[in-house]
């Protein structure tokens, strides 16, 4: 931990109440101030004892903190290494490293997960047999989606009509095996603007992950391998369609040490950047909006998916109270906080509710799942869709 | 000021932290130290100390009974709200309990008919205006720091903000409050009760005289129209020129705040507000109301600042959150300029402004030591960022002199040691400069009526705390009515 | 013996005195002497021979409210404040003024007037600085501005035993120690005495006008809560029920630039009529003509007193209206002041018998929230009703004046 980056806080709470944590519990040491004090006191020469784990560990990663301080704090930078601080002297207890072994041995692989699709129907089933074993556990077989026809994604996505650009694509993992078809919908929407679309076979997780998990050298591996694979493909800009992926990837530079050698971008930025040419057909919703914290706030990325979207004739957009705290999904923090991650799930599905919209679009594939997840816990349904299927409609005149 | 390397007096509070525990919630007593420190300052980190004991209370109820049980161990206590004053009003004591309001943040009604909120005390200032804007209504008073800082810290601290040149304070704004006394009553003080105004007295008391735990604010009709103007002078003395001749020509706008070339560099880093380049000083006017009378005064105000090199007027509200957002991020942002600062609160006499302000410049050439000025100007609200490197020997403690004089300035030009922070401990040393012994004395007498025992937040606001069966130091001898056995001394 | 000893010593002091008459009684009780100290510190000196001889006092401004609050328990001495009558700093350019406590307000708008400024208090003509401050009147444009305390920005006072004390300042932006002139605002006398006061002001308002309306009692409530969420943003709203069971007139005040426009915005809420000038009525109390130094109460307790020396005050949450316009018709009182801050004065219909007058306010007291008598001659008249914290209001007295000098037992539970 980088005691500069903890002296720039100068402790004026504005960050507190975009917190998740502090937003549930009030408490200061679950607050970004707090961890932030608590670094501090790590740093000074307090070891870390299991409480102070516990605060690190519920911090869900959102960056709403980084987007609320005026001071300009690199907590984004700071978690990261306290977690890796973490994970190196802390101890955890058996049944816990259990399950973040399960968790950071499956996920990144899209292989493993692979395996784990014709289960996902048995998983619903089992979650509250699951939940009784461990709450992280039945979490999961919650959240378990359900999945799509697996669709192969062809290696180069030809440009309709004039060709504008040559784009690299991620496929990711959870995106790729549980959301195929928003990979599908990104590729057309992509070639119908005018790009071509290259999307290398062999990619895995990207390792963001990881890094939000303190894993450092699994993610280093993985992000070399992801460097690896787009240049080989030699693109010069990669469209990354999940938040969480696009932020890590934007962070290559720093985690790797060097430059990966070809520029990253969230869809909607991308899109935005390069003008809309394709003829949009009307979709009659009420759409409201969930920025994905990863996208809101650690790539800055809020305008662009709503000009996108108010760009699609009768669409309705809506904007959802409290925006800007974090839906609970965070990653992988559904499973390992499975509590906080319900209260918050439940508390934004009751935000999304109030807006009367009948379809919820974000950018995010664990923000849909988390929100769509909550609202069926509170009774409701509400249709959902990535930003990139929205489009993909509409560019293509049929219906949602 | 730091607390030093002693474990905290945890061990002295055992018994009440045993009687805490079996009266409260299981997770709202905190005594593990590596959480109890994070609590060991507010938004002022200066002063710290890591309190004995944390307790987060969720009712008026709980807040009663801890109060009641440190009365009965005799243990002082302190009440934090978001943990954002800029005076160290919410400084712990390590001999005793500090009471967090954050988990009472329940809006418990809106009135709109009767144009009241009834809400607890750890409800965002922010969060009031949020429950209500839809309907047409808002709160008033907005400190900078409105969307963290608790309505519990802002009777306490009888918070101001850009807004109170116009709307008033705090205390103009709270219609009744249901605070728990020193000794553990909950009392309910209303400004529409007969009696003395003991309302009034509490809010600004800085949590001396007892907690809030209920408060009942004034909801605010939002105007038809408001016209933000952002105007960027040459020099500050241009700036202050518009200042007087604005209020002159009978205007009394929502806000006039002025800040100068060091701060707007701070802002400008931190949240990029885009203000004129190469301005010396910037002015933001804002003007409120019916629009017939705004566009009047508009057009008066466009003469008023003909002065101006750049003159911008928000054409939304977007336009008009960034005009203010440099204002607002100020203070923190001067973080990204400087390694350390104090932020510094002194009010003079609005006609005051140009010479004192020559004068913090004197200073700050005399001891090196740099100073963004940002302040209200309207009311003649200084907020000084003292600068300096906290690497530097010696760096900090000409700031401290620096601190200081301006405070010295304010006192002598009629003005006040604290517009809107408070005296918390911060400024306590401070009060004998504005204030006569038989003032303090007399303030004291509230005080002894409130809290008699002296545990409610003791060491703050007053410089030397006397025990209240002691005869103040004005009255030399022994009260005549004393020794003639006519009375006793209380 | 111990008379002829206060005498003397009370003339060492150098202070003007006099005997008093009847015409110096406070709420009916005729103090021995009266004294007229003409600085803060002859005040001091005066009030610490009260607390050597043990001399009860009251002090009075204008005498225009000496009849309001119960009789004092005792009373040696009237401290009469008319010679403090200076106006000690008008700050134009920081919109403050500060003056002496017998400075009448009359006065007082006068000189700020010269210089297009105002103290946006609407006083009772003849009330002083301190009066107004002593007994919190507010007047109709209190919805705007405030009462007297959010006003006031500085106080110095004289405590019972000589202590001369300041606190706030002469900036309107303060928040350095308590705020004793909130505590002193409203405490008819029974803390200290108030010797001076700061004020904020603001610029006099380029034009005015008053739009008038008469209506029926059952419209009242809608009317003013849309009036008062107006965005054309009045001063003032005030009502006028001159018959216990009649029509009520509804008079708003738009002040500022653009007036006339606004009026005409209200006129479209409200219809009626806007005019320059207010209506008759506005901004004075129900009882017509203020009694002055009246005699004695009770010699003949069974008979009717005249109404003017009557005044009932209730306060309620505004939506409240018209539950309190039927108490104040079934109890016969006419009424007047502002429904949109929650304050009307009520005053009975010709004469009222001590007997009469408490039941209609302990009637009252069942369906309005807060009801209080600042002016009866009748001793069986509950004046101030229930008073929620009192019991720390007792404990402020017994600090400020352990030795219950200080008009004691004019205010709430006999303090």
């Amino acid at each position: 931990m980088d005691p500069e980056l903890i002296d720039d806080c100068v402790h004026c709470g504005f960050c507190l109440p975009t917190c998740p944590t502090y937003v549930l519990w009030g408490e200061e040491m679950d607050s970004p101030r707090g961890r932030i004090h608590l670094m501090k006191q790590h740093v000074e020469g307090t070891p870390v004892t299991p409480e102070m784990a516990g605060h690190f560990d519920a911090c869900l990663g959102c960056m709403a903190c980084v987007t609320a301080c005026p001071s300009g704090v690199k907590y984004d930078r700071l978690i990261e290494q306290t977690r890796a601080e973490v994970e190196r002297a802390h101890e955890r207890d058996p049944r816990e490293r259990a399950v973040r072994g399960l968790v950071f041995g499956l996920f990144p692989y899209p292989r493993r997960l692979r395996l784990l699709r014709p289960g996902m129907w048995l998983a619903e089933r089992l979650a509250p047999f699951l939940e009784r074993a461990h709450p992280s556990l039945g979490a999961m077989a919650g959240l378990a989606p359900r999945v799509e026809r697996r669709q192969r994604m062809p290696r180069l996505v030809r440009a309709r009509g004039e060709r504008r650009a040559v784009v690299g694509m991620l496929t990711g993992c959870v995106q790729g095996e549980f959301f195929p078809q928003v990979n599908a919908a990104t590729a057309r929407v992509l070639a119908l603007e005018g790009c071509d679309v290259l999307i290398p076979a062999g990619q895995g997780c990207c390792g963001a992950l990881s890094v939000h998990a303190g894993r450092a050298d699994q993610a280093r591996r993985l992000a070399r391998r992801t460097v690896r694979t787009f240049r080989k493909a030699g693109v010069d800009t990669v469209v990354v369609n999940a938040a969480g992926c696009g932020s890590s990837m934007k962070e290559y530079a720093e985690l790797l040490g060097a430059e990966p050698g070809f520029r990253v971008m969230d869809l909607s930025e991308f899109l935005v950047e390069l003008g809309p040419v394709a003829e949009r057909h009307p979709l009659p919703f009420a759409v409201a909006y969930h920025d994905a914290c990863h996208l809101a706030h650690a790539q800055g990325i809020r305008a662009q998916p709503r000009e996108l979207l108010r760009g699609i004739p009768g669409l309705e957009l809506r904007e959802v109270p409290e925006a800007a705290i974090c839906c609970g999904s965070a990653g992988t923090y559904n499973i390992f906080q499975p509590e906080a991650a319900r209260d918050l799930g439940d508390r934004k599905a009751k935000a999304v509710g109030s807006t009367g919209a009948e379809l919820l679009v974000s950018a995010n594939p664990g923000c849909t799942m988390q929100i769509a997840a909550a609202m069926r816990r509170g009774g409701a349904t509400i249709r959902v869709a990535h930003t990139a299927e929205v489009l993909d409609a509409s560019l293509r005149g049929v219906s949602l | 000021m730091h607390a030093g390397d002693a474990p905290p007096a945890t061990a002295a509070l055992d018994p009440l932290t045993a009687a805490l525990r079996s009266s409260l919630p299981a997770d709202s007593v905190i005594t593990d130290p590596v959480r109890l420190r994070t609590y060991e300052c507010d938004g002022l980190t200066y002063h710290r100390a890591t309190p004995g004991v944390v307790v987060l209370p969720e009712t008026a109820e709980q807040v009663a009974r801890v109060v009641r049980l440190c009365n009965e161990f005799a243990v002082p206590f302190v009440a934090r709200g978001s943990g954002t004053g800029l005076s160290g009003g919410a400084l712990p004591r390590e001999d005793g309990v500090l009471i967090v309001t954050s988990k009472m943040r329940r809006v418990l009604e809106i009135d709109l008919p009767n144009h009241r909120a009834v809400v607890e005390p750890g409800v965002t200032n922010l969060a009031i205006t949020e429950a209500v804007r839809e309907q047409g209504y808002y709160y008033a008073p907005d400190p900078s720091s409105q969307q963290i800082c608790s309505i519990g810290g802002n009777v306490a601290e009888n918070s101001g903000g850009a807004h109170c040149l116009k709307y008033g304070f705090t205390v103009n704004h709270v219609e009744a409050c249901e605070i728990v006394t020193p000794d553990g009553d909950l009392v309910t003080l209303d400004r529409m009760d007969p009696g003395y105004d003991l309302l009034g007295a509490f809010v600004g008391s800085e949590g001396t005289l007892g907690i809030a735990t209920r408060i009942t604010v004034r909801l605010s009709r939002a105007p038809e129209s408001v016209t933000t103007v952002l105007a960027a002078f040459e020099s500050i003395e241009q700036g202050g020129t518009a200042v007087s001749a604005i209020i002159a020509a009978g205007i009394v706008p929502a806000a006039i705040e002025m800040m100068d070339a060091l701060s707007i560099e701070a802002a400008e880093a931190a949240v990029a507000c885009s203000y004129p380049e190469g301005a010396g000083a910037v002015l933001i006017v804002e003007l409120d109301g019916p629009a017939a009378e705004v566009a009047r005064q508009f057009d008066r105000l466009k003469e008023i600042c003909s002065g101006a090199f750049e003159l911008r007027v928000a054409a939304d509200p977007a336009e008009r959150a960034a005009i203010w957002k440099g204002r607002k991020s100020a203070f923190a942002a001067v973080g990204r300029i400087s390694p350390a600062y104090i932020v510094q609160d002194g009010v003079v006499p609005r006609t005051a402004l140009p010479e004192v302000l020559a004068a913090i410049d004197r200073l700050s050439a005399e001891h090196r030591i740099r100073v963004a000025n940002v302040f209200h100007a309207g009311d003649g609200n200084l907020h000084p960022l003292v600068l300096f490197d906290d690497g530097e020997p010696g760096a900090g403690e000409r700031a401290e002199v620096v601190s200081g004089a301006i405070l010295d300035l304010c006192v002598e030009h009629g003005g006040s040691i604290t517009g809107e922070h408070g005296v918390g401990v911060d400024k306590v040393r401070y009060m004998p400069r504005m204030f006569s012994e038989a003032d303090l004395d007399t303030m004291q007498l509230v005080r002894c009526a409130f809290d008699p025992r002296g545990l409610s937040n003791p060491g703050k606001v007053f410089p030397t705390p006397r025990l209240c069966g002691e005869v103040p130091g004005v009255r030399k001898g022994a009260h005549p009515l004393v020794e003639s056995g006519k009375a006793e001394q209380f | 013996m111990s008379q002829l000893k206060s005498r003397e010593s009370l003339d060492k002091t150098g202070v003007t005195i006099r005997d008093a008459d009847e015409g110096d009684a406070v709420a009916g009780v005729v103090p021995r002497w009266v004294t007229l100290p003409e600085t803060v510190e002859e005040i001091s000196a005066v009030l610490r021979v009260c607390a050597e001889q043990d001399l009860a006092l009251a002090p009075v401004g204008g005498g225009t409210k000496l009849h309001w609050g119960r009789p004092p328990e005792r009373c040696d001495v009237l401290l009469d404040l008319c010679c403090l009558n200076e106006i000690l700093e008008h700050a134009s350019g920081d919109l403050v003024v500060r003056a002496q406590a017998g400075v009448t307000m009359d006065a007082l708008t006068a000189a700020l007037a010269a210089e297009g400024q105002e103290l946006a208090l609407d006083a009772a003509p003849g009330a002083t600085v301190g009066g107004t401050l002593a007994t919190a009147t507010a007047g109709p444009r209190s919805f705007r501005y405030g009462t007297p305390r959010d006003l006031l920005i500085g106080i110095t006072v004289v405590l019972a035993d000589g202590t001369i004390a300041r606190s706030g300042g002469k900036v309107v932006k303060n928040v350095a120690g308590y705020d004793l002139g909130k505590l002193f605002t409203g405490s008819y006398g029974t803390l200290g005495v108030i010797a001076e006061a700061t004020f904020r002001l603001h610029p006099l308002p380029a034009d005015r006008r008053w739009l008038v309306t008469r209506v029926a009692p059952e419209r009242v409530r809608e009317l003013a809560v849309a009036l008062a969420a107006s965005q054309a943003e009045p001063s003032a709203v005030e009502i006028d029920r001159p018959d216990p069971g009649g029509p009520v007139t509804v008079a708003a005040l738009v002040e500022g630039s653009a007036a006339d426009l606004r009026a005409l915005a209200l006129r479209e809420v409200a219809g009626g009529e806007v005019a320059p000038g207010p209506p008759p009525w506005w901004g004075l109390l129900p009882d017509d003509e203020p009694p002055h130094g009246t005699g004695p109460a009770g010699e003949t307790p069974d008979a009717a007193r005249p109404a003017g020396e009557v005044l009932v005050e209730v306060r309620f949450p505004p939506n409240a209206l018209n539950g309190v316009l039927d108490a104040a018709r079934d109890a016969g009182f006419r009424l007047r002041g502002s429904p949109v801050s929650g304050r009307l004065h009520l005053a009975p219909v010709g004469e009222v018998t001590e007997e009469a007058l408490a039941a209609a306010v302990a009637g009252l007291r069942e369906r309005v929230a807060v009801v209080t008598v600042p002016a009866s001659p009748y001793e069986r008249v509950e004046r101030w009703g229930p008073v929620g914290a009192l019991p720390l209001m007792r404990r402020v007295k017994e600090r400020f004046d352990p030795g219950r000098r200080m008009s004691p037992g004019r205010f709430v539970g006999g303090i």
